[in-house]
């Protein structure tokens, strides 16, 4: 653990010698995504709600799902990006050294670019829980309960990042499946689950369990169905999912070959 | 004729791709499909307060995701950026061609790729699945092509100013993630630009945003008038003569340095 901070402040370090240009690639990375939800606030604004679902409810899926993901793309850039080390054959150099190559991943980069999102993400969150006016013990359990449905969708997310990357053993490049595997679905995960056809929910439930996050614990938080132990959900998934993918990741390493080159 | 060469050269580059491409394709598919359910649930029994229906948005969501590969997925800056990082970009605009075809021809091959290997296979699905509009009357399609090229040429301008500005701030990522948020945003890929609140739906008409996005589709669903071409012509026009004075501009400011 102190070695990992300490590799993380030298990381932060070396990127704010670069302040200015910082600054307005977290502010336009942010921007993107405000203009996304502007965009859904603006339907809303016109139709009230899809299936049940007014402005604020989706707010709080929203601002869940995008928080969660950006926070994965700061501290997982270089799994994000992972696809690097197979195409230019840096893979060995992490496997020689006395630390896991999981580690030292996780450690070697941030990018605080997309903290810009994260606080976007946090905006809307805010915005929305104001909007939301519940009385104040409904109030507190979501307020308890948020942090736990962020840090699930951190794991999910990361684990399915770490999945995707796995992947890159065998196939080399990744990027194409990340469209698939992680930007796809955060994307739906935006939204409430029951506006899917029944084949894009099985699919958010199972192989890539996104709907868990926040969909599954906002529906009963805000008194739309389901029992307490939705609230059981999120970490539970969130945990087995990530043991899965470490799993395959530690499959992936042994079946690694190099280049040779 | 250079510029057909690497048009062509282009198009073969890419096809090497084209598996990954294909998968990437049911991911576009899936976006959507995500679009679509927003809208099919918003929608849901208020169709009456609005212009457009569930199969309306339905055709219009599966237009645009084809079309978005056209004059949406550009290459960021269409790479002129990296010639600047590395100097290659003194040779480029010392070179007897012109620079700016010699770029944006590059972009065209690929577009052309994209056409067949993105596009097509992305509405079939949606044609299988959901339904895919097809124009009902012949002269459409005339109109139809010129719209789609125009929004092409006024795509690649877009994306060709964003690049050769790397030649005064050397970096172009935020201004390319600017670009596009402006072009998904304000050229109507999720939301019918008519569907804006008051004062942006108006103003958004006029932008070359909506040129390479909304029209295009518009003319293809058959519910727009013909007229909204000269809008695209004029901002193509405009953006390639802003351009070609940029890259002139360009080419005063670089310093080669002798070795």
């Amino acid at each position: 653990m102190n070695l990992y901070l300490k590799l993380l402040s030298g990381s932060l370090r070396s990127r704010m010698q670069y302040k200015m240009n910082f600054l307005v690639s977290s502010l336009s990375y942010g921007l993107i995504m405000a203009v996304d939800f502007v965009l859904l606030a603006a339907i809303l604004q016109r139709f009230n709600d899809v299936k049940g679902w007014n402005l604020y409810e989706v707010g709080l899926l929203y601002g869940i799902s995008s928080v969660a993901i950006t926070l994965y793309r700061v501290f997982g850039v270089e799994i994000h990006n992972f696809e690097r080390y197979m195409v230019e054959g840096e893979f060995d150099s992490l496997l020689i050294r006395p630390v896991s190559p999981l580690s030292l991943l996780l450690t070697k980069n941030l990018d605080l670019s997309r903290i810009g999102g994260t606080a976007q993400g946090v905006i809307i969150l805010v915005i929305s829980i104001i909007g939301l006016s519940l009385d104040s013990f409904d109030m507190f359990l979501l307020l308890l309960y948020l942090p736990i449905s962020i840090a699930s969708g951190v794991v999910i997310c990361f684990s399915l990042g770490l999945l995707t990357a796995t992947f890159a053993f065998w196939t080399q490049r990744i990027k194409d499946f990340q469209t698939f595997t992680l930007y796809a679905p955060f994307n739906a995960a935006n939204y409430p689950m029951n506006i899917y056809p029944g084949w894009l929910k099985i699919i958010f439930f199972t192989v890539i369990p996104v709907g868990f996050m926040n969909y599954t614990p906002i529906l009963f938080l805000l008194d739309k169905g389901g029992s307490i132990w939705n609230l059981a959900w999120p970490p539970a998934v969130a945990l087995g999912f990530l043991f899965l993918s470490l799993r395959f990741w530690h499959f992936g390493i042994r079946h690694y070959h190099s280049t040779g080159s | 004729m250079v510029y057909w060469i690497l048009i062509q050269k282009s198009f073969m580059t890419n096809l090497q791709y084209k598996v990954a491409h294909l998968i990437n394709n049911a991911a576009s598919a899936i976006f959507g499909f995500v679009f679509i359910a927003i809208w099919a649930g918003v929608l849901q029994g208020k169709e009456q307060s609005s212009p457009y229906d569930v199969m309306d948005m339905t055709y219009y969501i599966a237009a645009s995701q084809c079309i978005l590969w056209l004059s949406g997925f550009l290459t960021a800056g269409l790479n002129i950026q990296n010639g600047v990082r590395n100097g290659a970009i003194s040779f480029e605009l010392a070179r007897p061609s012109n620079f700016f075809l010699y770029v944006t021809s590059q972009e065209a091959g690929r577009l052309v790729y994209n056409f067949f290997f993105r596009s097509v296979p992305i509405g079939l699905v949606f044609a299988l699945t959901v339904g895919f509009y097809v124009p009902q009357h012949f002269s459409s399609y005339l109109f139809i092509c010129i719209s789609v090229l125009l929004a092409i040429i006024i795509s690649i301008n877009l994306h060709y100013l964003v690049g050769i500005s790397a030649c005064w701030t050397t970096e172009v990522a935020w201004a390319h993630f600017v670009n596009f948020t402006l072009l998904a945003g304000l050229g109507g890929q999720m939301v019918p630009i008519d569907f804006l609140p008051a004062p942006l739906s108006t103003l958004t008409q006029y932008l070359p945003f909506a040129g390479a996005i909304y029209y295009p589709v518009m003319v293809f669903l058959e519910k727009a008038s013909n007229d909204v071409i000269w809008i695209q012509l004029f901002w193509a026009l405009v953006l390639t003569l802003l351009n070609l004075w940029i890259t002139e501009r360009a080419r005063q400011k670089l310093e080669i340095q002798g070795g």
